[in-house]
């Protein structure tokens, strides 16, 4: 039998891994809440003040940070519903039937998650600039698609290889049609993968940078960028810097608190053949 | 209606699952179609349905090609050896499914009075607000079969329906299956592995091995003329004697050891190598017939009988025989069992991997 730790080494061990790993929350935190004359003088010792959320949100260093927040919301949001709506039903083809050519399509659609953001986003820039789609809603959540499709369609074609294709074969012989199997059968069995895909998704749209960084300007720009705006000017505000980032993480926290029932047999489903 | 497979072909990348099967079962017919697994049964019934497409070959129901029709235009109805229950939904949300579809729907009254006497006629009427989840394997399998009586179907495609049943439900459920009106009156395909279900319950009965149907014939058929050694094999418990030996000049059976020597019932070229077939019930510690020497070897009982294995000469020859019969039967002791010649099957020899056919007017 493998030795075990003795208790009281294990929780130290623990206890050790929390603080490191909750450090640079810790220290945003504590730097939102400085005041501005105190940013660059203390560590820990300061006057807290709520200062730095009111200035963020109130919108009056000329940055609006609530109109970024909001341009994050549409655009995520935007990108995973259209990413499921298209992504759901070719993951379930792919799962299902070899067709000519599945093989290569599922592989160009993963391999848009090889190559790094920055190589395509010169010729991005230009396509967006002639077609008019620079800074726009419509824009981003295209060009999020490189981000969230791949993701949907891999991990819910696994999901979707997992069930039994003879659930969707009873349908079919109960009277109804293919697409009834799919959206009566197939689709209800796999909810706890969408519920898990849709925030990994989220997370990952929310959380991209570069292409709201070269793709937007004003209209569509997103908290990721909008949050560095604070950076910009005569001197670096990081307390406001960080107040932004920290409101920033609340949707993702939110979002995962709300589904994670779903999450926690989501993240196994897909692992473990039943 | 009538339900027919011609040269169907069928595989699974290097697998071969059907391999030119030809099928005919008819109108009307319960039809038992027996294999080991992997034989390809369950394609089989999946081809019917429309589940599957066969690489070459034609399906034709009721003399019609179905060719490019679809499951649910097919009018069959299947029960899966996994059940395919929807884990997402009760057990009446299961067994109405097939009543809210397009093609068979009722009004809701109409179907929850006829999910509830199906569910009384399978003692599942208790279990409606279940989820598949909740129930034991036997119910589950009863709720399959319920989907598949609940709807008019032209024909049941019924895959392992029985088997993961208990022992003594099985048993009830052979009976009572067979009595159901709808499958009385319907036509059924019925695959099973269990040569007693497919004895009990056949009108006729299909031995299907590699995917191909090796014998197609009513129980006496496959009984008293079975194909080959391995179908006298798969049929009967105590299973069949085989005894190895050759003809000789005089048209008799010799084991190789000379210790055994029977009559044949039919005129075979002498010197041939032949498989000497006797099922155990045909043989008797006392009744008429020719006489063979022996010691008994082991006795076990089965019940009400007791099989006593025999040795003559380096043979085993098992034979069943009544309690009264084999009392005080020691091993060692000798016998006289007494063998009736038109009870013997005679059989080529088997040679590598081909079971030896029989010898003799075909079925």
């Amino acid at each position: 039998m493998r030795k075990r730790l003795p208790g009281w080494l294990a929780d130290a061990a623990l206890i050790l891994y929390f603080v490191f790993s909750l450090f640079p929350v810790a220290w945003m935190a504590i730097l939102s809440l400085k005041p501005a004359n105190q940013l660059f003088s203390t560590y820990f010792s300061f006057t807290p003040t709520l200062d730095a959320y009111r200035t963020v949100l109130g919108g009056s260093e000329g940055i609006p940070f609530v109109r970024f927040f909001g341009n994050s919301l549409v655009v995520s949001v935007g990108a995973v519903a259209l990413s499921l709506v298209v992504g759901l039903p070719a993951a379930y083809a792919s799962a299902r039937w070899r067709f000519k050519g599945s093989e290569h399509l599922m592989f160009t659609l993963l391999s848009f998650r090889f190559a790094p953001e920055l190589t395509v986003i010169i010729p991005l820039f230009v396509l967006y600039q002639k077609l008019g789609l620079f800074d726009t809603y419509t824009g981003m959540v295209w060009v999020l698609q490189l981000v969230t499709l791949p993701l949907v369609v891999w991990i819910m074609r696994s999901y979707f290889a997992d069930l039994s294709p003879e659930l969707e074969q009873a349908a079919l012989l109960d009277g109804y049609s293919r697409t009834q199997a799919f959206f009566k059968v197939a689709l209800p069995l796999v909810k706890p993968g969408i519920a898990a895909v849709s925030l990994l998704a989220f997370i990952f749209a929310w959380n991209n940078f570069v292409f709201p960084l070269i793709l937007t300007s004003h209209e569509a720009q997103t908290v990721t960028v909008g949050a560095l705006s604070f950076l910009g000017g005569d001197r670096p505000k990081y307390h406001l810097t960080a107040a932004a980032a920290l409101v920033s993480v609340v949707p993702p926290l939110l979002l995962a608190l709300t589904i994670q029932r779903y999450l926690v047999r989501g993240l196994s489903f897909g692992a473990v053949k039943s | 209606m009538s339900i027919a497979l011609r040269d169907v072909r069928k595989s699974y990348g290097r697998t071969t699952a059907l391999d030119g099967l030809d099928l005919d079962v008819r109108e009307g017919e319960f039809f038992c179609l027996l294999g080991p697994s992997g034989a390809g049964k369950t394609t089989t019934l999946k081809t019917v349905a429309g589940l599957e497409r066969p690489d070459a070959g034609t399906v034709e129901i009721d003399g019609r090609d179905m060719r490019d029709v679809e499951p649910y235009d097919r009018g069959v109805a299947m029960c899966f050896e996994s059940y395919a229950l929807y884990p997402h939904r009760s057990v009446y949300d299961n067994l109405v499914s097939p009543l809210r579809s397009p093609r068979h729907r009722l009004p809701a009254a109409e179907a929850r009075d006829r999910v509830g006497a199906v569910a009384e006629l399978l003692g599942i009427g208790g279990l409606l607000d279940r989820m598949p989840g909740q129930l034991s394997n036997g119910q589950r399998q009863r709720v399959a079969l319920g989907r598949v009586l609940v709807r008019p179907a032209r024909a049941f495609l019924l895959d392992e329906p029985l088997s993961h049943l208990d022992a003594k439900l099985r048993q009830q459920m052979r009976a009572e299956l067979k009595a159901i009106g709808a499958v009385r009156r319907t036509t059924t395909l019925y695959v099973t592995h269990d040569s007693v279900e497919a004895l009990a319950l056949g009108d006729r009965i299909g031995v299907i091995r590699a995917g191909r149907i090796v014998q197609t014939g009513t129980r006496e058929d496959i009984w008293y003329r079975p194909y080959d050694t391995e179908v006298a094999r798969a049929f009967g418990r105590p299973r069949i004697n085989l005894l190895p030996g050759a003809v000789t000049g005089s048209g008799t059976f010799r084991s190789p050891d000379g210790a055994l020597e029977l009559p044949l019932p039919l005129r075979v070229a002498a010197g041939t190598e032949v498989l000497v077939g006797v099922r155990p019930r045909d043989v008797s510690l006392t009744g008429e017939g020719h006489r063979l020497t022996g010691t008994v070897y082991v006795t076990e009982v089965l019940g009400r009988s007791v099989e006593v294995t025999v040795r003559i000469g380096a043979q085993h020859l098992s034979l069943v025989a009544s309690r009264a019969e084999a009392a005080g039967l020691r091993p060692d002791d000798p016998v006289r069992p007494a063998v009736r010649p038109e009870h013997l099957l005679v059989f080529e020899a088997d040679r590598a991997g081909v079971p030896g056919r029989r010898i003799g007017t075909s079925p």
